[in-house]
């Protein structure tokens, strides 16, 4: 009864060595940062490898956690760096033309048209990306980081990464609308 | 006049936030086992810790058996009147003490006497302060040669002989000149031996690892090993060599029986798994079904109830047995140096696992079920032993030694550092000096 066990007794026992709970760990959050994998490697063979990688990763660092934040969060951050690593030393990240200025959406809390995307129909958007508008887009309006700290993460410059997340908003953008069958509205003011 | 757009970032941020997919099952497989990590300080802290307690244990045991034989010795002193009588030495008074120049020569020269020839009883007639004797018997022998020490001489010394007076020769004169130890010229040893040896397990805070320890049992190993010594001093000797040691346990209350290819056949590594206090068991076997009643045995089987089938009760324990190569390094103090001498022995050991086996029954109806998973390949073990040297000859020794042994890394890191069995058992081998 997985569900019963208290997740720092899980993760003491994955300390002490037990295959027992290092495999209760697994069962409990694998889904979840399997997920995760899927929206960086883009096909199901590459987020295997990223997930199989970074669950060695995580119970080599587990002695690391602090018990202070979201442990979750913790192994997230984990699957989410193996990811990097693997895209890196894959692939070649072209340039494209910096773009100092990128046009932020408008805050729009009321995404209430949109309630009826399955979350299915949304990963498998940013599964079809190129990879590094890809990569860009999961770091920026996924997990929060700014244009500075993925230039840094992905060797690009911040003009890159803009234009990147710009690019891949307005491909996901479009086959939002394609699927909800919402078009662009006129609204008078 | 705008256009209304999502903002994709929260739409795609929210609709993915708990999003789950089913990972391929083969992943999990894939996940090697990961053993427990220590930090290296908590191995060396323990090493450390370990070297100073058998540095005080011999400390100890040195201290204990010398003033033991002081008494000894003091019994032997007589006074005129003829009584024996003892006397406790202060310690403090067994710094060597000037000699008074009134004392009589006779006593000065004293301390000869006291390296008695082993095949005489002898008693120190005069009466003097059994303290200085003592003390004057740690002075060096050379020392009494040096300017304003006095003489000893043949005709200082009086010596009583099964209880008459007889005097001194200049032959028991110079019986009486210490010996300078043959053993010092032969500093290497060789030797064999073997030991019978029974393994514990402490308890433990886990709750499950103790529940499954209360399903095994200690089963006794036999341990055999071969020695190469070279000694530092007369009484310290390092030694070294190769051993082979097996530790193991029964498993008591598993059930197989075999037969089960005949009904059940898939291709796999193993079919049943059983749960131990060190390690996983894994029975590679595919033709046996195993049952227990504790929840420990747990099973691939899958559309097909093996205990509805007609197989026959091979055996209701599973022997899980582990050899090591063995090499140790060890110190070997002599406490008591004489024919019947006193060991006193201590070190590590580095084991590197050449055996690891599972199986049933005994003899020729033994049956093989497989090997334990999670069994560290390498483990250094700490071991004390306190042993009784017999020379048979000047060349020849039979050694018998109880040995207490603490492995320091654990068997087995399933149940990560609670698990560290120990084992007692009695060495006894022979050894030849060169």
């Amino acid at each position: 009864m997985p569900g019963l066990h208290k997740e720092k007794d899980i993760i003491d026992g994955c300390l002490s060595g037990s295959r027992r709970d290092q495999e209760l760990l697994y069962r409990r959050y694998a889904p979840k940062l399997y997920a995760v994998c899927l929206q960086y490697a883009g096909n199901t063979e590459e987020a295997r490898d990223v997930l199989q990688e970074g669950f060695i990763k995580i119970f080599e660092n587990l002695s690391h956690f602090s018990h202070e934040g979201s442990f979750e969060g913790w192994m997230r951050r984990i699957i989410v760096n193996t990811a990097l690593e693997r895209y890196r030393s894959r692939y070649y990240l072209s340039r494209v033309d910096d773009i100092d200025e990128v046009t932020e959406p408008e805050a729009d809390p009321d995404t209430d048209d949109f309630a009826g995307l399955e979350a299915y129909d949304l990963l498998n958007m940013i599964m079809e990306l190129p990879p590094k508008y890809r990569m860009v887009f999961n770091l920026y309006a996924i997990e929060g980081y700014a244009h500075r700290e993925i230039s840094e993460m992905l060797g690009i410059s911040e003009g890159t990464s803009k234009s990147n997340l710009s690019r891949a908003r307005d491909i996901l953008q479009k086959k939002v609308m394609i699927l909800t069958g919402v078009t662009r509205r006129m609204v008078n003011v | 006049m705008f256009e209304r757009e999502p903002n994709i970032d929260i739409v795609f941020r929210n609709g993915l936030k708990n999003m789950e997919v089913l990972p391929p099952p083969d992943v999990w497989d894939n996940i090697p086992h990961l053993p427990a990590r220590r930090s290296r300080l908590r191995v060396v802290t323990g090493i450390a810790a370990g070297i100073a307690a058998l540095v005080s244990l011999t400390l100890l045991a040195n201290w204990y058996l010398r003033s033991n034989n002081d008494e000894t010795r003091l019994a032997e002193l007589t006074f005129p009147s003829g009584e024996l009588q003892a006397v406790r030495i202060d310690g403090t008074a067994s710094a060597p003490v000037a000699i008074s120049d009134n004392l009589p020569a006779e006593t000065a020269a004293l301390p000869a006497a006291i390296d008695k020839r082993a095949d005489e009883e002898v008693l120190i007639a005069p009466a003097v302060e059994p303290a200085r004797l003592l003390a004057d018997e740690d002075m060096n022998l050379s020392n009494r040669n040096e300017p304003g020490s006095l003489p000893a001489s043949a005709d200082d010394i009086t010596q009583i002989v099964a209880g008459r007076l007889t005097g001194t020769t200049e032959d028991q004169a110079l019986a009486l000149t210490p010996a300078i130890p043959e053993a010092t010229s032969q500093r290497f040893i060789v030797g064999a031996s073997m030991s019978p040896s029974m393994g514990f397990s402490s308890g433990s805070e886990d709750m499950r690892l103790s529940e499954l320890m209360n399903g095994e049992r200690s089963r006794p190993s036999l341990t055999t090993g071969l020695t190469f010594g070279y000694k530092i001093s007369d009484r310290l000797t390092i030694q070294s060599g190769i051993g082979l040691s097996s530790i193991g346990q029964t498993i008591t209350g598993v059930d197989v029986f075999a037969g089960l290819s005949d009904f059940y056949a898939v291709k796999s590594s193993y079919l049943y798994s059983v749960e131990t206090a060190s390690g996983l068991i894994l029975a590679g076997n595919t033709d046996l079904y195993l049952a227990d009643g504790q929840e420990r045995v747990e099973t691939r089987v899958q559309g097909a109830d093996p205990s509805k089938y007609q197989l026959t009760q091979v055996g209701d324990d599973i022997q899980q047995v582990f050899r090591y190569l063995e090499l140790p390094l060890m110190l070997r103090y002599k406490v008591i140096d004489s024919k019947l001498g006193l060991n006193l022995s201590g070190g590590f050991a580095y084991g590197l696992l050449v055996d690891n086996m599972a199986y049933t029954g005994t003899g020729s109806d033994m049956v093989q079920v497989g090997y334990t998973e999670g069994v560290n390949i390498h483990n250094l073990s700490s071991q004390l032993g306190l042993g009784m040297e017999y020379n048979i000859s000047s060349k020849i020794s039979f050694n018998l030694e109880p040995v207490f042994k603490y492995y320091v890394t654990p068997i087995s890191d399933i149940y990560g550092s609670f698990y560290k069995p120990y084992s007692v058992g009695v060495w006894s081998g022979f050894f030849f000096k060169f």
